[in-house]
């Protein structure tokens, strides 16, 4: 009898004697502690989106709230849908996506590989590197177009200093051609770190014992980086990619301080034309329209993530 | 690949994850692209359905 | 000794130094010139080329912080002796200080609404992530899902129905309203990171709580809790940051009373002309407690950004 683990006894006590000793029962409690979320969530987010989609289907206007709302069906997503302006501006949007990207896998791989041969003092510049991706976007991107400046920025002189040009000559936010890679680059330098820190996560999660595997079969340096690093960082990449993806997909603050979207629509991103079309035209019901579109590819591109969290959580 | 049908097949949630997320990626593909406008009209309806499928087929057995 | 052939050699580790140091210097000399810029006076500022030795005035600090008017020779003679060392750098710049300017208020915004959310956010995530993490939820797989979905959505999509809500609510431009906000969307983090952390504490602490006559709530608070603090912190210290950083929702939903710093420090302008210097002084006292975090934080950095996910 007294052999018997104490735990078993304990789960063996039906529910209704539990209770009497432990108070209230476990479902109960689970209930209590997750229902405030839930109902928080429910509120800022859940009836929000609900009301998003209702007035995507009429012509509502906020501005002019004695006009009478009218069912409008799916009018808003045909004309949102076939409005080659804001197909441009996804293609903007586009070009902004795939160059923080690429840029940012290159540089982040890089950086964590070479911080991964564990010279001194490596955990001090990792940090130090890390700082920009914590700082608020709005205030950098106010801060870079100081340093975007012609002639007195510094990113100008730097870069006349360099290639021998006049760091008046150019304006990296004015130029219709250079404002969009002005972005990339203070988004690169943002976020790079972000890629960085990921990428050296799935370079310590290699186990040593496959390098030295791998080193008993003669296999060169070059090899083992292509068959082994790549493929064991690979998903932590992707995660680092996807998520990178979804926010610059919805990226508002940095852009909107930096460039104010122009010159022209150069840089105009989804979300800010959104904000135009809802905050400063106030068509209210097209724009809902406009994000539920929005909300539905970050829905969608937010499923795949889970999925690759969960696949790296695995490891 | 036959591994792949079959699980189609059988409802199992791995590979019909793996369709909606290919689904998923065509239409933001879609929507983002320089081509043909005929194809950003589309896109939504591409990713919409992706994106419902994935939230269907994440309750199928493994 | 022993030998691995895994540890990179000596040559490698310090081309592989020299290269990160080379990348962290470039990284970092934007934030060096913020701070930099705080401390020049305006023509300075503004010089070409630009100035890396300057003599440091607090000419920026002090436009930061008050409202000034020009005003001639003359009235200067008339305004007497300056009554302290504030007022002389504002007299010797020939204007007149006027009042307190409202960065002051805008930062204490932040603060209250930055320290108001996050108090908020953890005490319901702590209590959801516990439940995930111990009881058997109904849904528990699709609930965490959606949790974590509300933070992806984009800001602007959202601010539409949240400002017609809080129009009818009458919470626009609140503090209430901005730090329900905030909780709500940090809500998805601190469940996600606090449930990883939880998550890591064995179960048997409990169980003994338990058979020694603990209730569950005395369970979680005494044996849990404890446990929990490091995580609990380090999730507190990245909810803290995301609200003192958010600008979309704060420059769409707050104009005045409750409007908190990042969207007001783009709109700080000199006497005549964009007075660099202030804003960079702005820039630099909202920006150096992040870095400040940045640096309790960094063994757990990789979490944070990954919801828990990738635990090293």
């Amino acid at each position: 009898m007294n052999n018997i683990p104490i735990e078993k006894i304990a789960k063996a006590t039906p529910d209704s004697v539990a209770r009497h000793i432990r108070g209230l029962s476990d479902r109960s409690i689970a209930w209590i502690f997750v229902a405030p979320t839930i109902f928080l969530l429910l509120a800022i987010n859940i009836f929000p989106l609900i009301w998003t989609v209702w007035l995507s289907f009429t012509n509502s206007r906020v501005n002019r709230p004695n006009r009478a709302v009218e069912w409008v069906g799916l009018r808003n997503y045909e004309r949102i849908l076939t409005d080659s302006d804001i197909w441009h501006t996804m293609q903007a949007t586009a070009h902004f996506l795939i160059w923080t990207i690429v840029l940012q896998v290159l540089i982040g791989f890089m950086l964590a590989f070479l911080i991964n041969k564990k010279f001194r003092g490596n955990d001090l510049w990792t940090t130090i590197i890390v700082f920009p991706m914590m700082l608020s976007p709005a205030v950098v991107g106010n801060f870079w177009t100081f340093l975007y400046q012609p002639q007195i920025g510094l990113f100008n002189y730097v870069i006349a200093f360099f290639s021998g040009a006049d760091s008046a000559s150019f304006s990296m936010i004015g130029d219709v051609d250079l404002a969009p890679w002005a972005i990339i680059i203070a988004d690169t330098w943002m976020w790079t770190p972000f890629v960085m820190l990921i990428c050296l996560a799935g370079l310590r999660s290699i186990p040593n014992s496959i390098y030295e595997a791998a080193e008993c079969d003669r296999a060169s340096k070059w090899r083992q980086f292509w068959t082994i690093t790549i493929p064991m960082v690979l998903p932590f990449l992707m995660l680092a990619v996807l998520f990178r993806g979804i926010e610059n997909f919805k990226m508002f603050d940095l852009v909107v301080q930096l460039t104010g979207g122009g010159p022209g629509n150069t840089t105009t991103l989804t979300s800010i034309d959104l904000k135009r079309e809802a905050f400063e035209k106030w068509r209210t019901g097209y724009s809902s329209a406009y994000a539920v579109i929005l909300f539905v590819t970050v829905f969608g591109l937010a499923s795949i993530y889970v999925k690759a969290l969960n696949k790296v959580k695995e490891r | 690949m036959n591994d792949f049908i079959n699980g189609l097949f059988r409802l199992r949630r791995g590979p019909w994850e793996m369709v909606a997320s290919v689904l998923i990626a065509l239409g933001v593909i879609m929507l983002m692209q320089p081509v043909a406008i005929t194809l950003y009209t589309y896109s939504f309806i591409i990713t919409l359905t992706g994106t419902v499928m994935f939230i269907v087929v994440s309750h199928f057995p493994e | 000794m022993s030998f691995s052939v895994t540890e990179p050699n000596k040559g490698t580790k310090w081309f592989a130094g020299v290269l990160v140091v080379g990348y962290a210097l470039i990284t970092i000399a934007p934030l060096l010139w913020i701070i930099a810029t705080g401390f020049k006076s305006p023509a300075d500022s503004i010089a070409y080329p630009p100035k890396v030795v300057f003599e440091p005035s607090l000419e920026g600090y002090v436009n930061l912080f008050t409202e000034r008017t020009r005003a001639t020779p003359d009235m200067l003679e008339a305004q007497g002796e300056p009554k302290n060392w504030y007022e002389q750098i504002a007299r010797d710049q020939g204007t007149v200080i006027s009042g307190p300017s409202r960065y002051g208020e805008r930062f204490l915004n932040s603060v209250i609404i930055g320290f108001g959310s996050t108090a908020l956010c953890m005490i319901l995530g702590t209590a959801a992530a516990y439940a995930f993490s111990r009881f058997r939820v109904p849904l528990k797989d699709d609930l965490l899902f959606f949790i974590l979905s509300t933070r992806m959505m984009p800001p602007i999509a959202v601010a539409i129905p949240i400002f017609l809500m809080f129009r009818n609510l009458g919470l626009n431009d609140t503090h209430l309203g901005m730090i329900l906000l905030y909780t709500g969307v940090n809500l998805s983090l601190s469940v996600w990171l606090l449930k990883g952390f939880i998550d890591e504490i064995p179960i048997e602490y409990e169980e003994a709580a338990l058979i020694d006559g603990y209730t569950r709530f005395q369970a979680f608070y005494k044996v849990v809790l404890p446990q929990a603090a490091t995580g609990i912190a380090s999730t507190a210290i990245f909810c803290l940051i995301f609200a003192w950083n958010e600008y979309a929702f704060a420059v769409l939903l707050t104009s005045g009373t409750a409007q908190t710093a990042p969207p007001f420090i783009p709109t700080i302008i000199g006497v005549g002309g964009k007075d660099w210097p202030a804003v960079a002084a702005g820039a630099t006292i909202f920006l150096v407690p992040v870095m400040v975090f940045t640096i309790l934080l960094r063994k757990h950095l990789l979490r944070g950004i990954t919801f828990g996910a990738v635990r090293k």
